[in-house]
């Protein structure tokens, strides 16, 4: 089957140029004042697909398996990053935003890799990988969040039960199992009604592909299932990683600022 | 080292973000008496009382309990046998018998009641909700509470603060038979009555400074 029979051609990318025009017309007849952010908005739309889709096409014809494993490795990077930055309060934020990314995402590939499940090639690693790392950094940023609020509004409830001679990991234990829970909803939840509400993103690139919907709903049962472990793996880790930058080698709570 | 004496202070500060909390304070602490310690809003006393269970450590100086340096003890073990009941009460369960028991798992139901009957709480049901209590009942569940782990030193502080006078009272008069049966009290006030009804001796701090010590009838700040 040509899996490219179904999407459109430079000059189709071309036409849909005109909704855009669409957009701008609306903008300017009910006077919002976005005609700039639109016109901003789909040029970077663009430029960054574009730019992407041939470093991608390049990596896929030359990288080999480690080379797509070596780009699945920058982007834990930038998701640690940016799980750093949704919790900065947090001591060692960073090193708790790699470690939980990087441990959620390693254990889901790597099952998937050694059963089999998907083919070791880049045109698969690489955007298998970029939804793994996506699930996993979504869950640290809500455990290590969730966490570091806790610290901070629930400070008396911790040092009463610290003051009662309790480790800070017995302290913390009700926050903890909130924390990993709360982290774990979002993708709990999506796994419960894929399907209902909107055809998922995997599923639904396959479709316009032209893969028969049965066989593309394969893909999407692994793509759910790595997602759920990547979540519960990473919220994991990030929890107790986080309870252990919250409290010194005395067992104290560190005092958490607004941030 | 007196062996009357369970804490020994030498020298201790202690500074946070570049100011002096507490400066330079060497003194004791008496084995089974009341010490309350007196003096202005900002004057150190709660961060002094946070020393003697290690919610914090000094900068400077060294701190002894039974002649050995705090920091020598395991840190759980002493938070334990030092124990503190802090200004306002936290109620960490949804029943009285769960309260009494999260530092303690194995009480029995008999030695939760005895614990209720110490802290004049007599006849209240285990299974009874903490919120329902009054703040008085509250503080006398988070006193039980501490008490559950047979500390022998117990830190307490504002412990009546936040209560009516009756409720107030009723603390008072358990700290006293705490006290009767060989507890030791380190109590923070700014309750002057208080003091002279309770304390064996008094130590007034002053900007982080040690300034006064002695009896309830010999110090100038409580006159």
């Amino acid at each position: 089957m040509n899996t490219t029979q179904n999407i459109p051609d430079w000059l189709g990318v071309a036409a849909s140029a005109l909704l855009v025009l669409i957009a701008i017309g609306v903008s300017i007849r009910a006077r919002l004042g976005l005609t700039r952010e639109l016109l901003i908005a789909a040029v970077r739309a663009f430029v960054q697909l574009v730019a992407v889709g041939t470093v991608l096409t390049i990596l896929f014809a030359r990288a080999g398996l480690l080379g797509a494993l070596a780009w699945v490795a920058g982007m834990v990077v930038i998701a640690g990053l940016v799980a750093a930055g949704r919790a900065k309060a947090l001591p060692k934020a960073r090193s708790t935003g790699w470690i939980a990314v990087g441990t959620g995402t390693t254990t889901t590939l790597g099952v998937l890799l050694l059963l089999g499940v998907i083919e070791p090639t880049p045109s698969v690693v690489v955007p298998v990988g970029g939804m793994v790392v996506g699930g996993a950094m979504t869950a640290a940023i809500l455990s290590m969040r969730r966490l570091t609020e806790t610290a901070r509004e629930q400070r008396l409830d911790i040092e009463a039960r610290l003051a009662l001679g309790l480790t800070a990991e017995q302290a913390m234990a009700p926050h903890m199992r909130r924390a990993v829970t709360v982290a774990l909803l979002p993708a709990i939840d999506s796994t419960k009604v894929v399907g209902l509400i909107a055809l998922p993103g995997a599923m639904t690139g396959l479709i316009l592909a032209g893969v028969e919907p049965i066989v593309a709903v394969r893909y999407q049962i692994v793509v759910m299932y790595m997602l759920l472990a990547a979540a519960s793996v990473s919220a994991i880790v990030a929890s107790h990683l986080s309870r252990r930058a919250l409290f010194d080698e005395a067992d104290r709570l560190y005092r958490v600022p607004e941030v | 080292m007196d062996p009357a004496e369970a804490f020994t202070f030498e020298d201790v500060v202690l500074e946070r973000g570049g100011q002096r909390i507490l400066d330079g304070v060497s003194d004791h602490i008496h084995w089974a008496q009341t010490t309350a310690i007196v003096g202005a809003s900002g004057a150190g006393k709660s961060t002094f009382l946070r020393l003697l269970n290690r919610f914090e450590d000094p900068t400077e100086g060294t701190i002894l309990l039974d002649g050995r340096a705090l920091d020598t003890y395991d840190v759980h073990a002493l938070r334990r046998r030092v124990g503190l009941v802090a200004q306002r009460p936290t109620m960490l369960t949804e029943t009285i018998g769960q309260e009494l028991r999260v530092a303690k798992p194995e009480l029995t139901d008999d030695q939760a009641s005895a614990l209720l009957d110490r802290v004049a709480l007599p006849g209240v049901r285990l299974d009874a909700a903490t919120s329902t209590l009054s703040g008085g009942e509250q503080q006398r569940v988070a006193l039980a509470r501490t008490l559950a782990l047979d500390p022998q030193i117990l830190l307490l502080d504002e412990p009546t603060s936040a209560l009516d006078d009756r409720s107030a009272r009723a603390v008072d008069d358990i700290i006293e038979s705490l006290v009767a049966e060989g507890l030791t009290v380190v109590l923070v006030t700014h309750d002057v009555d208080r003091v002279l009804d309770l304390a064996h001796s008094v130590l007034v701090l002053h900007q982080g400074r040690l300034v006064e010590r002695g009896g309830p009838g010999d110090v100038r700040y409580l006159a």
